[in-house]
Formats: structure tokens, sequence, C-alpha cells
């Protein structure tokens, strides 16, 4: 509420935008750099949107390929049409967003692993109907977008100015009455109910702003890419790859996407074109070392590493001398 | 006195914050709850006492919307809620406390209680104001200097006071208390009955489930007496005690024992 709530963390966010965001100016051909920094924060932008249901409502979904999916289509068919890219942004992710509806409606009454297992069933499919929607997709021989793109610098601030809106989302969720629920629920979803908790609305509102979202990266990278194919942008590894993302860096909290995300691509980057699929037996082991010892994922580990004490929430709670009553950040910075 | 008053209800009905009629609840071959009628009267303490078995937690889920009633209507403040969803019937302004406390383990014991107070009855308010009223309920509640340690480092005795304040921050006109006794030691029950009387001060009308006998028969007005899912007595502490029937089923036949557990 005050400025006395916010933690260096917060502010830490913007000063590290505006840093992120003079890189292009520096190093305006350096495209290995700006390649690096687009999928990075194409992908800290679907780590914080998935967070939103995976983290703060607990609900581990397997399925936001889909997701990626509807929203690279939708962008490159409205291209294909006519349309300039930057203005279907929003209409990918108001069609993943309605589609997460479908799914949200009945998925989001199972509870735990059979969620997870639904949202698996429910991504596949997707995968193998846009395949066989040969006339819609192009099916297996994919679908080639229009070449006349801007600069990768262009691309480098579009997928930051994704991550900072879908940051500035899961800040705000989290410090909300929205987000309270969410915490709620997720720990216990019949005494949400009891006090008041719509807890059926709440979980798929989760789920439509971090589909929407998700759809929102989706459209970018089809105009990145400029060539879709459904067992790329729909593949299960996408799907995955946003569960490792939040695990790694931190599930529930703001910063693990973030840490995850770029520890995720670091990984990649440095080890893909010299030992192909050797990032994935990294990513296996990281994940074991840090379910193990670190729940809390690689955020949980700088907050240790910080000489921070930490209660092993997505909401934490400050340490307060005794007797006052210091607001903890969960609900320090908005509203 | 062997059978509960048949017109009490009716007369009552209007003015009762909680009326059930008729409600029975099956779980398959097994009659849970059978026809049970009963009028609750406003700002007054209700006890609900039986043996293990009764039906008396199944009553309290069909109240809160968790169950819905097999046959039969539970009316609240002046609304049917039969089949409304636990969180609408909060909203009405009727809270149930869980036999087994389930506090949100990662919040504090501050957010525990802003969930009630920020999602509750009355109007929609603002996480400062939810904060706010959280801290009044807690100093109410006697928790407030345990506000910001997380709930899942209080004690048991502390734990049945943060289920009671996270239902009081719900702004509730019913609240109904299940077992919030069970399992405390001697003095804490003295200070919990305290707190439940404290409450009823402020015009709450309390139906309570309770195996503490002296507590219940202390604190309550009136007592609802239930075996194998029928209402068997219905009547004021002493006259429930005094009740043979209540004696047989409830203390065991030959009834001699004080009425402790």
């Amino acid at each position: 509420m005050k400025a006395a709530g916010l933690r260096p963390a917060a502010a830490a966010a913007p000063a590290l935008g505006v840093a992120l965001a003079l890189v292009p100016l520096i190093a305006p051909h350096n495209i290995t750099v700006l390649n690096l920094g687009f999928f990075t924060f194409l992908y800290v932008a679907q780590g914080l949107a998935w967070n939103i249901l995976g983290g703060f409502a607990g609900y581990i979904s397997f399925g936001y390929a889909a997701f990626f999916g509807l929203g690279a289509y939708t962008t490159a068919l409205l291209w294909l049409h006519g349309w300039t890219p930057v203005l279907t942004f929003p209409l990918a992710g108001l069609c993943a967003a309605a589609f997460s509806l479908v799914v949200g409606v009945p998925t989001l009454r199972l509870i735990g692993p059979y969620f997870s297992i639904a949202t698996i069933g429910v991504g596949e499919a997707m995968r193998i109907l846009m395949l066989n929607l040969d006339k819609v997709t192009g099916g297996a021989s994919g679908l080639n977008l229009p070449t006349v793109v801007p600069s990768k610098g262009w691309f480098y601030l579009a997928a930051l100015a994704i991550a900072a809106v879908a940051y500035v989302t899961a800040v705000w969720v989290r410090g909300s009455r929205f987000g309270l629920g969410l915490a709620a629920l997720r720990m216990d979803q019949d005494a949400a109910e009891t006090l008041g908790v719509r807890t059926a609305l709440f979980k798929n509102v989760a789920h439509v702003i971090s589909a929407f979202l998700v759809g929102v990266c989706g459209g970018l990278f089809a105009m990145y890419f400029q060539y879709l194919h459904p067992d790329n942008v729909f593949s299960f590894t996408e799907s995955i790859s946003l569960v490792l993302i939040a695990l790694i860096g931190g599930i529930g909290t703001i910063w693990g996407p973030i840490l995850g995300a770029a520890v995720f691509f670091a990984v990649q980057d440095y080890l893909q074109t010299s030992y192909p699929a050797f990032h994935l037996l990294v990513y296996g082991v990281l994940l074991i070392v840090i379910l193990l010892f670190e729940p809390r994922g690689l955020a949980g580990l700088a907050a240790r590493l910080a000489g921070r004490r930490r209660v092993p929430a997505p909401v934490a709670v400050t340490p307060a001398a005794p007797g006052t009553v210091a607001p903890p950040p969960a609900q320090g910075g908005a509203l | 006195m062997s059978a509960p008053a048949p017109d009490f209800g009716a007369a009552t009905m209007t003015s009762s914050p909680l009326v059930l009629e008729h409600v029975t609840k099956r779980f398959g071959g097994l009659v849970a709850v059978e026809s049970v009628t009963v009028a609750v009267e406003s700002g007054k303490i209700t006890g609900l006492i039986g043996p293990n078995g009764a039906g008396k937690t199944t009553i309290f889920s069909v109240v809160s919307g968790h169950l819905a009633p097999t046959t039969g209507r539970v009316v609240a403040l002046g609304h049917d809620i039969t089949g409304w969803s636990p969180h609408a019937v909060c909203r009405l302004g009727l809270c149930v406390t869980h036999q087994l406390v389930r506090p949100f383990p990662d919040l504090s014991v501050l957010e525990n209680v802003m969930v009630g107070a920020a999602f509750g009855g009355g109007a929609r308010i603002a996480a400062r104001d939810a904060r706010r009223e959280a801290m009044a309920v807690l100093d109410f509640a006697g928790l407030a200097a345990r506000a910001e340690q997380p709930a899942s480092a209080l004690t048991l005795a502390q734990r049945k006071r943060l289920e009671i304040a996270r239902a009081l921050a719900t702004r509730p006109s019913v609240l109904l208390l299940d077992e919030v006794l069970a399992g405390l030691t001697p003095s804490e029950v003295v200070q919990a009955v305290t707190l439940v009387r404290q409450i009823s001060a402020r015009g709450i009308t309390i139906v309570m489930i309770e195996h503490v006998m002296h507590a219940v028969m202390n604190l309550s007005h009136r007592v609802l007496v239930l075996n194998y899912g029928r209402l068997i007595a219905d009547g004021t502490p002493a006259e429930v005690t005094g009740n043979r029937e209540v004696i047989e089923a409830y203390l065991g036949a030959g009834g001699d024992e004080t009425p402790h557990d």
C-alpha cells in the first residue's frame, strides 16, 4: 500500500525492463543477442501467464500449447487475409481465451492430477485436429507466411513488451482480492467456498487471463517465424516448457518464471548447437535437484541466499518486528 | 416431552433466520438425516447434540450447501437456499466452521481471516478494508498477536479460534459451529466458551454441534438431540437432560453418570 511495502525486487523489475529495452539501441545488429532475448521474453511472458493458473491457483496444466498454437494460427490466417499482423494479436489472445473457457469449464472441476491429465489430452487432441484440418492450417505441410517483417530489434522489443504486460498482470493478480481468492482455493477449495470464494468462477478467470497472454505470444511467434506447423506450435514440448520454466524458476512466485525462462533458454542456447537434445537431460537433472532441495525453485534459492526468511508460499510474509503489523508484500503493491 | 413440540416450527417460522423443513438426506441405502423440521430462534444459541453418526454434521453440510438434501427445504434469512452453492450461502450471511480445522496453511493468520472479510457477506470491499476488518476480528478473537504468523504454526486451540475468526469475518447473521471445543484442554474450553458467548452477544444466531456436554448445556438456550438421523428431543438444556429417550439413546440406558462424554 505504502512505499514502505515495496520490496527491492519490485523496484528491480522496472529497472531491469528499461535496461533490457536499451539493448537494441546499443547493439542493433547483434542478431544472436536479439534472438536470444526475443525467445527468452516470449517464454518469460508465457511462464508468468501459466503461473497465474498453475502457481497461484494450483492447477497444473500440460495443455498450454493449444493456446499458443491457436494464437499463432489466428494471427497467421488473418495476416494471410490481409490484416496487419500486429493488429491481430488481441484477436489471437481472445481466440485462445475463448478456447480456454471451452476447455476450462468442464476440466477445472477436476482436482489435482486429474486436471493435469485432462489437459494433456486436450493439448494432444488439438495438435492432431490441426494436423488434419489441412484446408485451414496447411496440415502436415505447414503454412508459409509473408516475409515482409520488421527488424530483429522490433521483435525483441515486442516480446519484451508482452513480458512486461504479463509481469504487471501477475503482480496485480497476486496482490488483489482475486489473487487472495486463488491462493485460498489452491490450499483448500471447500474452505474457500465456505468463506464465500466463487471457486469455479475464479479458476476460469485465471485460466482465461493466462490463455489470453499465451495466445498473444503465439501471435507474435507466428509473425516472427513466418512458418507454422501444427507439430511445432501445438507440440507437447511447448506445453512442457512452460511447466518446466515455472518449476525451475519457482512455482507460484513472481520472479520464478522470469528466472526459469532465462535459465531455460540459456541452457538450451548453449547446449543445443553442440550437443543436440542434451539440454533435455540437463532440464531433467535440474528439475529433480530443485524438487528435492528447493521446491520454491530458483526464486526460493535466491531468497534463501539473500538471507531472507520466507514462508514457502506465493504470498510471502515479511519478518515483522513483534507487535508491528507490517503489510506482507503480496498485498503491499496493488489495490 | 418425548417428542419434539410439533407446533414450534410453524409458529416462529417467519422470524427464524434458519428453517429446515422435512430435510432428508440419503446416501444410497443409508438415511443420514430423516425428515428433520426445525426453526432456529434468532439471536440465540442452539445446541445440536447426538451420538457419533447421528447426522449432525450432515445437517450442517446440507445447510451450508456442500450437500443437497434428498428431499426437503432449507430456508435462511428469507431465501430458499436449498441447492445453493456454499459461496452463495456464505454471502447470504450464513457461515459454517469445519469440524476438522482447515486453515490455509501457507497464508498468514491475518490473510486467512482476510479471505473471509474479502469474500463474505455484505458489500464487496477492497483488500485494504478487508485487512483492517480482519485485524479487528483477530483482536476480538484474541489472535491479534499471531496475525503475521503462518497459520500452520498455530496450536490446535488457536486454529479453532482462527476457524471461528475466519467465519466471523464473513459478517454472518447465522454462525454454525461444528465441534469447536473438541480436542481442547479444559482451560482452553473455558476461553472458547467465553468467545462463543461474546459472539452471541453481538446478536449473531449460533447453532453449535458439540460433544463437550457441560459446555453445550451451559451455553445453549435450546438443545436439539439427533439420533439415527431423527430429531428425538428439542427443548431447554434442563428438559433435554431429563428426557428418558435422550438418556437412553445418547448417554446409554440407565444413564447415571455425569453427562460429560
